[in-house]
């Protein structure tokens, strides 16, 4: 009936999209103090910047596809964090209202320019290739890759350079990197400049194996809710693990009814939130 | 003037205390006009205007929760949608008329009300934002999972008017009529329940829960009392809203993430905490949204007409305006509004004998908490002393 090496694979490649979303929405709450509850507008416009890219305006083909879909979110995240957030991150309730005001504005843009009408936008790589007995996108394959290729670069990125530790260090705590001579403020800026590259780009791959549209980006916003919460709010590692466990659930959910695919991940945040709020790597330390 | 003020002091709390004579003549003109306002206004605006009430008991039913007691939710629309999906199904499926399923769909929606609020106000500020802010999301899944009961995406039929006449323009003002009847009925008992001293230990929790816990009273059940009533206002509103001519029981209209967010704003700039705040800046917030909906002007640049664009320009007009005023519109006129009257009378501020409450509105108290609150979680995370022996969104009482 369903093939489980099928969704065994579905389940692995759709988790490591998610992760990138999620570690972008973490990073920005661990350094920050602040729900960025834009960050799935980010992916739409990371969607539609390729789109524009690659015949919507301009014909760039792929690579200017992807250059477009990482720069114009992080240009556009960084404008968010300049422009709004800076001067009320200490205020959260006016963060989160203004922040999904922001995705409702981006979400009416789309809207307004595109119509509710999906766009395509081309593969990475066409083709298929088989594993296991069954085929697969060579796509999909390749979003699987490019994502881990990504989270390992950030990781080490992270841990192993100056401006990744001073992101650690300011997540643990903001005072005490201010001490050692860490402006907070850049660190922000860094962060949502990541955070929405890394959206942008799961927009991008997003659209490559469904479609874009301007309500794309809400099912991954809930969606990371629930990954950080379960992962454990601000953990980078969490958040990691908390996308293999979301993106788990749903495939293997929506094999069983699609209508189910929305509702299982929200009801675990639910569970998770009553049971564990820390969730599971609330502890630790992100790294 | 002082004497004045002084006798109704108990009734009307929150604001600066100088401006009771003006306040109290001013609301009695809104009403007024409001009660005259079918006769004033062409009938398409009778309409809006109803739907305007509605949206404003929406804004009320919030501000009596998230305003006071300092608990955001951000999915209110939970609360509207089960008090008007359960109305209209009951009298759909079973047949029942208005006048029993309206009240049956309050009941249902305090008993939902009570399932999440009960579990979810035990979280701390953002962790209760987040779960309200699902539970909406949920709902809606619920909804398309079953949609041979719910509909779907695209909600239910119109369930049987309450007031329904042959002539149009009749039934438009009956029903406005219905919708202000209900819209000051809920408006008193609100008033009523948050000046009274139920109300003033809601102020408490917003500004220090622990305090309120260290006096011997527990926090808890103030919380999960005001969401009840909140609920009961949200469902109960929610409900007469699908009898009526401008509301029925889908998604866009009762359960969207954009009517949860919507009522905030119109809270928020109405000012948080105050029930008339939210009252009036949700009939003119939803008017003004309504108004742009009609406008035909095509703006040359982008060759696109206002009305084409309402709800972006409606987004970027409430950014600018959550940005400028995030106290709240009603309380920046009252305090600017004093402060030019006292300059005019020749007084200097303080001639309430320091009985004005400090100049500090509801949200600068959830900010506060919430910065601790969040710092807790990011500590949490850091895994440094503060969040080892204090889990994060864990038991406050």
């Amino acid at each position: 009936m369903v093939d489980v090496a099928t969704l065994a694979v579905n389940s692995v490649i759709i988790s490591a999209l998610y992760a990138l979303v999620a570690i972008g929405f973490t990073l920005i709450f661990g350094v920050g103090g602040v729900l960025n509850l834009s960050h799935g507008a980010t992916i739409t416009l990371g969607a539609f910047a390729a789109y524009y890219a690659s015949g919507g305006i301009v014909e760039a083909g792929v690579g200017g596809a992807v250059l477009a879909a990482i720069v114009v979110p992080a240009l556009f995240s960084a404008a968010v964090y300049k422009g709004l957030i800076e001067r009320i991150q200490d205020q959260p309730v006016m963060v989160m209202i203004l922040t999904l005001v922001v995705a409702i504005a981006v979400e009416q843009v789309f809207l307004v320019a595109e119509g509710t009408q999906p766009k395509s936008i081309p593969s990475l790589l066409d083709g298929t290739v088989a594993l296991g007995g069954s085929k697969f996108q060579t796509n999909l394959l390749v979003v699987f890759a490019l994502s881990w290729v990504i989270i390992a670069g950030l990781f080490y990125t992270i841990n192993n350079t100056e401006t990744g530790k001073a992101i650690l260090a300011t997540s643990m705590t903001t005072k005490g990197a201010a001490l050692v001579g860490i402006e907070s403020d850049r660190v922000n800026l860094y962060t949502w400049v990541v955070a929405g590259g890394l959206a942008g780009v799961a927009g991008l791959f997003l659209g490559s194996f469904q479609t874009a549209n301007f309500a794309m980006g809400r099912g991954p916003l809930m969606l990371s809710f629930a990954i950080v919460v379960i992962g454990g709010i601000g953990s980078v590692k969490g958040s990691l693990v908390g996308a293999y466990v979301i993106g788990t659930a749903e495939v293997v959910t929506g094999a069983i009814n699609t209508r189910l695919t929305g509702l299982v991940p929200l009801l675990l945040l639910i569970l998770v939130l009553l049971v564990k709020p820390e969730g599971l790597f609330g502890r630790e330390l992100a790294e | 003037m002082s004497a004045d003020a002084t006798a109704t002091r108990g009734l009307v709390g929150l604001l600066d205390p100088r401006r009771y004579g003006i306040r109290h003549q001013a609301g009695v003109v809104g009403l007024v006009l409001l009660a005259v306002a079918p006769y004033l206004v062409p009938t398409v605006w009778v309409r809006n205007l109803t739907i305007a009430l509605f949206f404003a008991m929406f804004a009320m039913s919030w501000d009596v929760v998230s305003g006071y007691t300092g608990q955001i939710s951000f999915g209110h629309a939970f609360f509207f949608a089960i008090g008007g999906y359960s109305s209209a199904l009951l009298n759909l499926e079973l047949g029942l008329p208005p006048v029993v399923t309206v009240p049956v769909a309050v009941v249902v929606t305090v008993v939902a009300g009570l399932l999440v609020g009960v579990p979810a106000l035990r979280l701390r500020g953002p962790y209760f934002s987040l779960v309200t802010l699902v539970a909406p999301t949920i709902l809606l899944n619920v909804f398309i999972l079953f949609s041979d009961t719910f509909g779907g995406e695209l909600g239910l039929d119109s369930p049987a008017p309450i007031l329904d006449f042959d002539d149009l323009a009749v039934t438009l003002v009956a029903n406005y009529y219905l919708a202000f009847a209900l819209f000051v009925g809920i408006l008193a008992v609100l008033l009523a329940v948050t000046r009274s001293d139920a109300g003033a230990v809601f102020t408490a929790i917003r500004e220090d829960e622990d305090a309120v816990a260290a006096s011997g009273l527990n926090p808890a059940k103030f919380k999960v009392f005001a969401f009840a009533l909140s609920a009961a206002v949200g469902g109960l509103a929610g409900a007469v809203f699908v009898h009526t001519p401008v509301g029925n029981p889908n998604p866009s209209q009762l359960l969207a993430l954009t009517v949860s967010i919507e009522v905030i704003i119109a809270a928020i700039l109405g000012g948080m905490g105050t029930i008339v705040g939210a009252a009036v800046a949700g009939i003119f917030l939803r008017l003004f949204q309504l108004y742009l909906g009609t406008v035909e002007y095509v703006v040359p640049v982008f060759d696109t007409a206002v009305a084409d664009v309402d709800l972006l320009l409606f987004s970027l007009v409430t950014l600018v305006l959550l940005f400028a005023l995030p106290g709240g519109i009603v309380r920046w006129a009252v305090h600017g509004g004093g402060a030019a009257l006292d300059n005019i009378r020749g007084r200097d501020a303080a001639t309430d004998g320091g009985r004005d409450p400090p100049d500090r509105d509801a949200l600068a108290a959830v900010r506060e908490s919430w910065r601790e609150d969040i710092a807790a979680m990011q500590a949490c995370v850091a895994g440094t002393e503060r969040g080892t022996d204090e889990p994060a969104g864990g038991d406050r009482r």
